[in-house]
């Protein structure tokens, strides 16, 4: 980014300031503060200072990004602006706005890809993305630009963060929101909040600060021109991040589709299979022709062919202007049905709106003009392309007239026919085929004096091949006449072999000789070795072999057989061919050479066979009138294929290395030998000499001249005087011309060893890395720079930025039949081996706005690279030890592996799921994202198995166990593993036992109960269902697109059968059983703090007296029990009387305390009445004294 | 839906077409596989090239048919790792070697093979060849590292074998693009003399006749004597040699003769081999080229495989092999050379300069 260079200030140069100035300036006589003050700028720490300065470094080195090769190319495809939202947001009015601004042309409805040239260096493809969430997803995917609309007044929907989440896992394209139907709002404050409010959110869902676009209001269903333009302006200068996916695959955004099937056949039989061609910008990276695509929605296609064609809607070639002109702005959306011209491989379409043809019919007339100078253009394309196949090999001297003629030939240039349908408006030039079986049947024998008039005026052509246009117009007037195109390339072919055999007839019985002397060296025939006129021979030889083989046969087929044949064949007769040619010259290794240079353009040919027309279509040759086959036996190719298999390449035994000739053609292949001029030692001296020979002796003061320079002049003298001799002036220029050029190279070597000198002081490693990428981007550039498209495009393939169109053949009719230029039609070209299927690992994790749990085996429909299909996941995770666990259900808040069978996809690729693709719900309808973890094949998905046992024997800690096992064989297969009872007590497996089949011995660490239950617990390998079902969604009928329902899920399925499953009655749930209470628990201290009768009850009711308190019953003899009655009686005789005499004492005791009672009481009440004296007696003497006392004193009373 | 696999007839390049499917993930199906033959159907050695083949990939799902005439082959995935295998020894380790070197860096982990079998005999390139030109040139490309390397443990010459050898190949990202275009003059010649079971003096002899012819060109010259005994030196008795020139822009040609294997045609004398072998030598610079002609097809796939920027490289006339291994190459990758023919300015330049544009 360059710094806009701010206006500068303006230095005053009179007034207070200046003056100010001018003092400080003088007074400031002393140094910087640097100087001044040289403490404070000191080291004061060394660490500080490291860490300072690996903070810089790290600083610097954070913005460093890896440096890319860069691949763009130089004129790059639209970009694809995808234009979202949920319905009624105003997405057709929006481009319809955009489109209106860049071209001044108004559209309907906006159907399809629209392209328009919106700058001098920029076009743009505009597509409208409905509320379907395939499209959303197909879209996503090659989207360069999204323009998200929301509606201010309702908010975010549901479809927006839906179509940000597909983004993101399809890698982020750019995405601008912009905030429509701002108008409704009355009050600017709410409107304020709310824009600020989505901003916000906004920003939290793409990045800080992402460009939110406002557009205000309509003006008579529009939106403000300002506002649209400024939006335009947006666009027009954004940049665009490379996107993984999309940056290493070739993918076309189809905007117009052409039905190429026999409509006879379509008659028919109307479910057939179509052929269509695609058309469309190639985006991306290089298609390769015959590559395999994938069409989002229909499936996997082999494309048949790929052509590039002129481009609709180009770029303005002139660069000074600075605005566009009214002309250059075009438009091309021909689903719209916008855009005029439209051209085919092999014709022109004109749409004329079907109201101008009934107005005027003079109109017509220029009309006509125009058609006929676009159908002229058209042509010299075409001879172009034709000429580009002369330019191509006449490099060489050698190349035969009979040559040129082929491949002239081969260019598909006659093949016209223009057929002028009135009825319509529409004017097609067709390409037929009709032709081909007709003149295959002439052309058997007398082509040579062909009398059929196609053919002759062919040749005529052939003739007049430097005016390619007027004979494209006889060709088109004649094809017209007859309505018969020119004969095929292939009898062409044949043709010209015919005139070779006829040449060389005479040098074919020595070939035949010598390769049978040659034997086995034959094979060491160094390819490269074969000039032209070799190969011919070497065909001739063949056609040779073949006569004698097989006499009888006809000439055409000996073509054919020819056509057949591998280039290597060719190439190891070519050695026996070569021999009888070089009978005289073997010595001489210059001639050798002149040879191998003669033999330049015939290394493709030689390897690849003759490009242009691959050997398609052997078997009809073959064929006799149908019905017969000729098997001819192909000794010589049948010896080749079973061949022993070895890289060696035996040398040429024509060379001995005993000559000394032969010893010296090598010799400069050594660091001894002689070297080139550039590079001799001699030479760099020299050089050296002359850039520092120069110098001045400064003591001496003397000046010492290079000698060279000299040298230079005098070699230039007499070069001069040697070319004086000649006299020629155009010399003399060339000799100007050379000095020039020393004089350049001089300077440029001068040049470079300064920059080396001074200019890689601190150029780092990352630097020299993107030296490095700058230089490979040069060369990938230069490398095809000078070639011509067509056969550019034979080696790296249809680049980015081609018009191309794309012939599909098999395409579902339900395709062209349900075709809804509303939907997006994407073909994505497919890797090497993206083409196949197989077993896929991811990482998954349920999206946190999906409501549900994902189930295993539930299908699911997935996203993933260009494709959508359904498949069937099993998720599991990791254990501690790498085993990978079967899963029932996705973990709520985490990430889980899963296991599908789908279509191979390089790892780091992201997905996304969807539960189902049909209709539109109000919740969220991503369920998961992930990526690719792994392809590994083995699928190592386990799952628990328990197997339960039991014990029917048990000694000590062995155990006989039943129930586990059915036969020998497996319990064989377990012998040593390990079981657990349920109380937790191991065990081992030890063998098998014979007699309940299935029954084996195992030790334990303790004695088994009989009730105890032996498990032994394993891990089964779960296999991935292998189910693959492509979402067909645009073949469905049109209107319904968006109602794709695949296979369902058990749970829907149950659900639609009004099946229920009979549950396990252990697994219901019960109301808790009465009478059954836990003891409550208090806590202890709880307790002490109680009061004693909140206290709980500790009272335990008594146990059993224990076995051994128990005493046993007594049983006596019958004297004992006399006794024992006797004492018994006596004893209760004596209890009685005991009793009777405790009672009658008893009485006694109770009188005798009455009466001691009774005189307690006499004597209290004696004792009483005694105080009762005694106090009176003493509260008188009180009395009497207090009395006394008184007299002494005044009296009171 | 998936990819309809390719057709081929013949066991003739068998190698190449079941490498270039494994790494292109196209299934292939040979058919007539010396159908026309006394002895029909698939050799040992190939059997056991696809054993070797199914050890290093996961998922391979290989068909025969009864009499071994047709082979279909869905490769899976390479996985690599530690593998040993017993190569039949119908042909040299050389066979399932260049094979190996071709699939190793791309394998998902790095490869440590242990071939066992016949290390020298006359037919296929030798393990010591092999180390010495194709090591370099995958070099070049970027494959290499810590842990890229070939040893030769044991030799064991052709019909006996008990020879070992030890192949370890880390994982490659990334192939380089490189600019093979100018090979620069030759400085020096190393090379191998090989003996096992016969007298050690073979070997010195045959580097004084190899040193006798090529003294006329350079003087910095040096053929090491290897001497095998005792277990290491296989079953059966041979000798042989091997010449590498290496130029001043450090690529690698090389030529290589051994003996005849013992009781199959007539003995070589030892001076007679070194002569030839040296003039084998002579006849591969006389070719050129940055690569020599025995690993051209190896060169041809590192640059198919790579990024997708241009590389060049000049090699000597093609061989046969390459040929096929060109057009196999636009079988399984829809990718063509741009082949061009450098005009020799110079009288011992020789070849084409081949322009690839992958992808």
């Amino acid at each position: 980014m360059e710094v806009k260079e701010q206006k500068r200030h303006q230095a005053k140069h009179s007034g207070p300031k200046a003056q100010k100035k001018l003092k400080k300036q003088g007074g400031s006589t002393e140094e910087d503060e640097c100087k001044r003050n040289p403490k404070a700028f000191a080291v004061q720490s060394a660490v500080r200072m490291a860490k300072t300065f690996h903070r810089a470094q790290d600083i610097k080195t954070k913005k460093h990004h890896i440096p890319l090769v860069d691949r763009t190319p130089l004129e790059p495809p639209p970009v694809v602006i995808v234009v979202v939202g949920p319905p009624k947001v105003g997405k057709s009015t929006l481009i319809r706005c955009l489109i209106k601004n860049f071209t001044r042309q108004k559209m309907g409805d906006i159907c399809g890809p629209v392209t328009i040239v919106s700058g001098k260096k920029r076009r743009l493809t505009f597509m409208e993305c409905n509320n379907d969430i395939n499209t959303m997803i197909d879209l996503a995917k090659v989207a360069d630009l999204v323009l998200m609309l929301i509606d201010a007044s309702f908010g975010f929907e549901m479809e927006t963060f839906e179509f940000l989440n597909i983004c993101q896992v399809h890698g982020f394209p750019r995405i601008m929101g912009v905030l429509t139907h701002l108008d409704s709002f009355k009050n600017n404050k709410t409107l304020r909040k709310t824009k600020k409010n989505l901003k916000h959110r906004f920003w939290t869902e793409v990045y800080q600060g992402a460009k939110l676009f406002y557009l205000s209001g309509m003006v008579y269903g529009e939106y403000q021109t300002q506002e649209v333009k400024n939006l335009g302006r947006f666009i027009s200068v954004m940049k665009f991040r490379p996107l993984v996916w999309q940056t290493s695959h070739p993918y076309v955004l189809v905007d117009r589709m052409e039905d190429l099937t026999d409509p006879e056949r379509v008659r028919t039989d109307p479910k057939c299979d179509r052929t269509v061609s695609l058309y469309g910008y190639l985006r991306g990276t290089h298609l390769k022709n015959k590559g395999q695509v994938h069409v989002p929605g229909v499936g996997d296609f082999q494309v048949s062919d790929v052509n590039f064609l002129p481009d609709p809607c180009p770029l303005p070639d002139a660069q000074k202007k600075r605005a566009l002109n009214e002309k250059e702005r075009l438009l091309y959306a021909p689903m719209a049905g916008v855009g005029g011209v439209v051209y085919d491989k092999d014709a022109v379409y004109i749409d004329l709106p079907a109201n101008h043809v009934n107005q005027q019919q003079e109109e017509v007339r220029p009309t006509t003009e125009l058609v006929q100078s676009l159908i002229d253009t058209h042509a010299t394309l075409d001879a172009k392309m034709a000429a580009s196949k002369v330019s191509l090999f006449s490099g060489s001297v050698t190349l035969d007239p009979t040559d040129i003629e082929q491949q002239k030939k081969e260019g598909p240039h006659e093949k016209q026919v223009w057929d002028p349908n009135t009825q319509r408006e529409r004017r097609a030039v067709v390409f037929t085929e009709e032709e081909e079986e007709e003149d295959a049947v002439t052309g058997s024998s007398d082509e040579e004096d062909d009398n059929s008039e196609d053919s002759e005026q062919e040749k005529e052509a052939d003739e007049e091949d430097d005016n390619l246009s007027t004979f494209l117009k006889d060709a088109r007037a004649r094809s017209e006449r007859t309505e018969k195109t020119a004969p095929p390339v292939k009898r062409q072919r044949v043709e010209e072999e015919m005139l070779v055999f006829a040449d060389s007839e005479d040098d074919l019985e020595m070939s035949e000789e010598e390769s049978e002397e040659k034997g086995q060296s034959g094979r060491a025939g160094d390819s490269g070795h074969c000039s032209e006129e070799d190969e011919e021979e070497t065909e001739d030889e063949e056609e040779e072999d073949d006569d004698q083989e097989s006499d009888d046969e006809s000439v055409e087929e000996e073509g054919a057989a020819l056509m057949e044949q591998t280039a290597s064949e060719s190439e190891e007769e070519g050695e026996k061919g070569t021999l009888k040619w070089k009978e005289g010259l073997q010595q001489k290794a210059s001639e050798a050479f002149l040879r191998h240079q003669e033999a330049a353009p015939n290394l493709r040919k030689l390897v690849y066979g003759s490009v242009v027309e691959a050997d398609d279509s052997e078997e009809d040759k073959e064929e006799l009138g149908g019905l017969f086959r000729v098997s001819r036996p192909q000794k010589s190719k049948k010896f080749k294929a079973n061949a022993v298999d070895c890289s060696r390449f035996i040398p040429d035994t024509s060379h001995n290395w005993d000559l000394e000739e032969m010893l010296n053609s090598i010799r400069d292949c050594f660091v001894t030998g002689k070297w080139e001029e550039s590079q001799d030692a001699a030479t760099l001296l020299k050089e050296d000499e002359e850039l520092y020979g120069d110098f001045e002796d400064l003591e001496t003061g003397e000046v010492h001249k290079g000698q060279t320079g000299l040298q230079d002049q005098a070699e230039v003298q007499l070069d001069s005087q040697e070319l004086e001799e000649d006299s020629e002036s155009l010399v003399k220029v060339d000799d100007e011309e050379v000095q020039k050029n020393k004089r350049l190279d001089k300077k440029r070597r001068l040049k470079e060893r300064f920059d080396a000198e001074y200019d890689d002081g601190d150029a780092t490693y990352f630097d020299d890395l993107k030296e490095e990428m700058q230089k490979q981007a040069e060369l990938n550039r230069a490398e095809f720079e000078d070639v011509d498209d067509e056969t550019r495009v034979q080696y790296e393939g249809f680049r980015p930025g081609m018009y191309v169109r794309l012939e599909i053949s098999s395409i579902p009719c339900e395709f062209v039949i349900n075709f809804d230029p509303h939907y997006p039609v994407i073909l994505g070209g497919l890797g090497s081996s993206e083409g196949n299927i197989g077993y896929l690992q991811m990482r998954l994790k349920k999206h946190r706005w999906y409501e549900r749990i994902l189930k295993t085996r539930d299908p699911l429909i997935l996203s993933l690279g260009w494709r959508r299909f359904q498949t069937i996941p099993l998720y599991h995770i990791e254990d501690h030890n790498g085993r990978h666990r079967l899963l029932k259900y996705t973990p709520q808040h985490m990430h889980c592996g899963a296991s599908i069978w789908g279509p191979i996809t390089p790892q780091g690729t992201g997905f996304l799921a969807v539960q189902s693709v049909a209709g539109t719900k109000a919740n969220f309808r991503i369920a998961a994202t992930g990526v690719v973890l792994d392809l590994d094949k083995s699928v190592t998905v386990v799952k628990k198995l328990k197997l339960i046992g039991y014990p029917y024997k048990i000694f000590k800690n062995t155990c006989f166990i039943k129930g586990m096992f059915n036969t020998v064989l497996e319990v064989a297969k377990f012998e040593g593993a390990s079981v657990r009872t349920v109380s937790g007590v191991r065990g081992q497996i030890k063998k098998a036992l014979s007699t309940p089949p299935g029954a084996y011995r195992a030790t334990f660490e303790d004695r088994l109960l009989m009730s105890d239950i032996v498990f032994l617990r394993s891990w089964y390998p779960v296999s991935v269902p292998q189910l693959y079902n492509p979402v067909t969604s645009l073949l469905l009928p049109v209107g319904q697109k968006d109602n794709w329902a695949g296979m369902r899920t058990m749970g829907q399925l149950k659900h639609d059968l009004g099946i229920r499953n009979k549950p396990n009655a252990d697994s219901l749930y019960k109301s808790e059983a009465k009478g059954i209470s836990t003891p409550s628990t208090f806590p202890k201290e709880l307790q002490k703090s109680l009061p004693f009768k909140s206290k709980p009850k500790q009272q335990q009711s008594k146990g059993k007296t224990p076995r051994d308190l128990q005493r046993p019953s007594v049983i006596r003899e019958p004297h004992e029990r006399k006794v024992a009655a006797l004492l018994h009686a006596l004893s209760t005789v004596h209890n009685y009387k005991r009793k009777k005499a405790h009672m009658v004492q008893h009485a006694k005791h109770k009188e005798f305390l009455q009466q001691k009672g009774k005189q307690e009481e006499a004597k209290l009440k004696r004792q009483k009445e005694a105080r009762k004296k005694l106090y009176r007696v003493m509260g008188q003497m009180d009395r009497k004294k207090l009395r006394s006392s008184l007299k002494g004193a005044p009296q009171e009373d | 839906m998936a990819s309809q696999g390719l057709v081929y007839d013949g066991c003739n390049f068998f190698r190449q077409r079941l490498v270039l499917s494994t790494l292109s993930g196209k299934r292939v199906k040979i058919k007539n596989i010396r159908s026309k033959d006394d002895d029909p159907g698939l050799r040992d050695f190939e059997a056991s090239f696809i054993r070797l083949l199914d050890k290093v990939t996961n998922g391979s799902r290989i068909e025969i048919n009864q009499t071994g005439t047709v082979l279909f082959y869905q490769p899976g995935l390479l996985y690599g790792g530690s593998v040993e295998h017993d190569c039949n020894q119908q042909r040299s380790i050389g066979y399932y070697l260049e094979a190996l070197l071709m699939l190793a860096p791309f394998m998902k982990t790095s490869l440590k093979a242990t071939l066992r079998g016949v290390t020298n005999d006359p037919v296929d390139p030798t393990v010591d060849l092999l180390k010495s030109t194709a090591l370099p040139v995958m070099k070049k490309f970027g494959i290499g590292g810590d842990g890229f390397e070939l040893k030769v443990v044991k030799r064991g010459m052709a019909p006996g074998g008990g020879g070992e050898v030890v192949f370890t190949c880390p994982v490659c990202r990334t192939m380089r693009p490189v600019q093979l275009t100018d090979p620069g003059k030759i400085k020096r010649i190393r090379g191998v003399a090989y003996s096992v079971r016969v007298s050690p003096q073979m070997a010195n002899r045959i580097v004084e006749s190899a040193r006798g012819v090529l003294n006329q060109f350079l003087p910095d010259i040096y053929i090491h004597t290897d001497h095998m005994k005792g277990a290491n030196s296989g079953k059966s008795p041979g000798f042989g040699l091997t010449l590498v020139a290496e130029t001043l822009n450090g690529f690698f040609l090389s030529a290589e003769m051994s003996s005849t294997p013992q009781g199959q045609g007539n003995p070589v004398l030892p001076e007679d081999l070194g002569r030839n072998c040296a003039k084998l030598l002579l006849e591969e610079i006389h070719r050129g080229g940055c690569v020599d002609s025995s690993n051209q097809s190896l060169a041809l796939l590192l640059m198919t495989l790579g990024q997708q920027d241009v590389s060049k490289v000049l090699l000597g006339p093609l061989s046969p092999y390459t040929i096929e291994f060109l057009r196999h190459i636009r079988d399984f990758f829809q990718i063509m050379f741009k082949i061009e023919v450098q005009k020799p300015f110079e009288d011992e330049r020789k070849g084409g300069d081949k322009v690839p544009q992958p992808r």
